[in-house]
């Protein structure tokens, strides 16, 4: 399946493990990326707060660039940017008055318009059912061992769920499907649901903390050894952010975080290259000496 | 029907707490606050819950429903009770509990009272003629006129579980509703005092608000439209409001985010400083990356010719956000609701003449 590929910021700046544990495990799950390349940021949700008419034209750009490319999906992953896409993506759809007038301003700068025809679907959403799910079963060929790994879904990629829609956002069940189909055991606890704090972590670090502190507590108390997120915003808060927490409250929790495509990657055998898990803050010795006892 | 019900009781006075579980016979059209108002009846008199109006209007029932913020008679039991599922009931969240699924609103009310809610339309005369305002105008408050004020939001919001101070989602909607109001006169004024410490830039964008209003009044969104106004009014002291500001910045001038530089805009050079233990923590992880050269995305022109051009069609502050209410409420509610915002009476651009003429 050829899809765009739209991989926002973070995986092209301080998440780059993102992008290149992403790269290199789409073929084995059957997904072809093609890259984007004059597309830019979609606000982070921060431009739509800021200035809500250039966050639509900036997404309708990034929708437009992903149209010129034939394929009928933009594949995100990140939660953020598959929220503020598919928002704008819904707005533009549904009314022509609206998308009348961005693409005559799309058009007056040179950028292709839009004329409605992609969706917009994130990693996870991809491979957590049908054909991308039974390819995923086959890829997933070196296992996890019985790890028992705790999902954290984040946010974005669950509510609003008229916006979003995948899955029921109280009860969700897609993580856990992929940690059982790459033969790792998932960890339930009820912070999984909520917010990581990221968004407000610079601008009120001391309330994002209070968020921040749930899933790390709650997941190590369930006998995590791993937390695993579709969102490089949710990875960034819990694992670089978990040394604050010991600061501030004396709490250690070192608590390996994985990306999505990592802990795929790992039951896919993707190598220590393509894993780059030396980026990571929390070191992930503890999960790998437990694979390959 | 045979519905059953394990609900959280709870007595302040004494602090005694248990699960109680009931099953009652139901008739199949019952909601949650019927079955309640069954077990009190004929089974347990001293259980304690809010009701009025059992219409979704009075927005006393507010509860939680397996964790989950509803209101009582907004659920229909049938499905759940057919399905052999037993739900758990309990007092909403992030408002103490007086008795069982009855909470202390005081809270809730003092936040409600300090934004200040009816118009301030700024004269003190009374005009000589009545103030003709256009359906148009009054559409761009139209989903923050519908909260009544449950407190389902305020149950499950991230933010104020983290800071209790936090003004939170039903105060900032209810905000909203008065500095978009075409009436107000005090709208810079409001946006300013909104802007405080626990104002709008403590919500963290859980956008559990939106999942859970039962009214549509989606108060994460209106939330926006208050840091879109005030960055258009030029109140962007707050470290939130320059943390936005760098995202816009950083799209017109490179396309991606500037990242390295993201702390010294939103926090100050002293504050950055400050973090350069931590900063270099994550520095030796390829967690900072280097601000020269930086990454432009091709033809990041556009991006920034797009700012120009946008800047100039009057759409800047919460219009850039209530544009695209039409559309997401044809999704949300059908053809019918969008297309009511479409009637011949509306006029789009009709300005109502000024108060006094």
């Amino acid at each position: 399946m050829k899809v765009a590929y739209y991989k926002g910021c973070l995986a092209s700046l301080s998440a780059k493990e993102l992008d290149i544990s992403t790269q290199a495990l789409a073929p084995k799950v059957g997904l072809e990326l093609e890259e984007l390349d004059a597309v830019t940021c979609c606000g982070a949700g921060d431009i739509h707060e800021a200035e809500p008419d250039y966050y639509l034209h900036l997404n309708a750009r990034i929708l437009a660039y992903a149209e010129a490319t034939g394929s009928d999906t933009l594949m995100t992953v990140c939660n953020v940017c598959t929220l503020n896409l598919r928002q704008a993506n819904l707005i533009l759809q549904n009314d022509d008055d609206v998308r009348a007038r961005v693409n005559e301003n799309l058009e007056a700068v040179g950028a292709p318009p839009y004329s409605g025809g992609v969706d917009v679907k994130h990693l996870l959403w991809l491979i957590a059912e049908g054909d991308g799910f039974e390819r995923l079963k086959q890829a997933a060929h070196k296992g996890l061992k019985g790890l028992k790994v705790a999902p954290f879904y984040g946010c974005q990629i669950l509510r609003p769920s008229k916006l979003l829609g995948f899955e029921d956002p109280d009860r969700p069940h897609s993580l856990e499907a992929i940690i059982l189909a790459c033969g790792g055991e998932p960890i339930d606890y009820p912070a999984k649901i909520k917010c990581c704090g990221f968004p407000i972590i610079q601008a009120r670090e001391e309330t994002a903390l209070g968020e921040l502190i749930q899933p790390l507590e709650q997941a190590s108390e369930a006998g995590a050894d791993a937390i695993v997120t579709p969102c490089p915003l949710c990875h960034l808060s819990l694992d670089a952010w978990q040394s604050k927490l010991k600061a501030t409250t004396g709490k250690d929790f070192q608590m390996p975080i994985l990306h999505l495509s990592q802990l795929i990657g790992v039951a896919a055998g993707l190598e220590a290259s393509e894993l780059k898990f030396r980026r990571h803050v929390v070191s992930v010795k503890p999960v790998d000496e437990k694979l390959q006892v | 029907m045979q519905v059953g019900l394990k609900i959280w009781r709870y007595d302040s006075r004494s602090g005694d707490r248990k699960l109680a579980e009931y099953e009652v016979d139901a008739p199949e059209w019952a909601c949650l606050l019927d079955v309640l108002d069954i077990i009190k009846d004929k089974h347990d008199g001293t259980l304690a819950f809010r009701k009025s109006c059992r219409m979704m209007i009075c927005g006393s029932c507010g509860m939680r429903m397996d964790g989950r913020a509803v209101l009582a008679c907004k659920e229909r039991m049938q499905p759940i009770a057919e399905s052999g599922h037993v739900p758990v009931i309990s007092a909403m969240g992030n408002l103490p509990i007086v008795k069982d699924l009855v909470v202390d609103m005081g809270p809730f009310w003092d936040k409600i009272r300090a934004v200040k809610p009816w118009l301030d339309p700024g004269y003190d005369e009374i005009a000589e003629k009545e103030r003709i305002v256009s359906q148009q105008q009054m559409n761009a408050i139209q989903k923050e006129s519908l909260c009544i004020m449950c407190g389902c939001c305020v149950s499950e919001c991230n933010s104020m579980e983290s800071d209790p101070a936090f003004l939170g989602p039903a105060a900032l909607a209810k905000g909203f509703r008065f500095v978009g109001d075409p009436r107000e006169g005090q709208q810079v004024e409001r946006l300013v005092e909104l802007n405080g410490e626990h104002g709008i830039w403590d919500c963290t964008r859980c956008y559990f608000c939106n999942e859970r209003c039962p009214k549509g009044v989606d108060p994460r969104d209106a939330i926006a439209k208050l840091g879109a106004e005030s960055i258009k009014e030029g109140i962007d002291h707050d470290m939130g409001a320059k943390h936005a500001k760098w995202f816009v910045r950083s799209a017109m001038t490179t396309g991606w985010l500037r990242e390295t530089e993201l702390v010294p805009k939103t926090q100050g050079i002293v504050s950055a400083i400050k973090q350069t233990g931590f900063a270099l923590g994550l520095a030796v992880k390829g967690k900072v990356p280097p601000p020269f050269p930086p990454h432009v995305a091709d033809k990041v022109g556009e991006a920034r010719g797009l700012y120009e051009l946008v800047k100039r069609q009057g759409r800047r502050g919460a219009a850039g956000i209530i544009q695209g209410e039409r559309a997401l409420s044809r999704l949300e509610f059908g053809e019918e609701h969008g297309a009511r915002r479409d009637s011949p009476e509306i006029t789009p651009g009709e300005e109502p003449p000024a108060a006094g003429h």
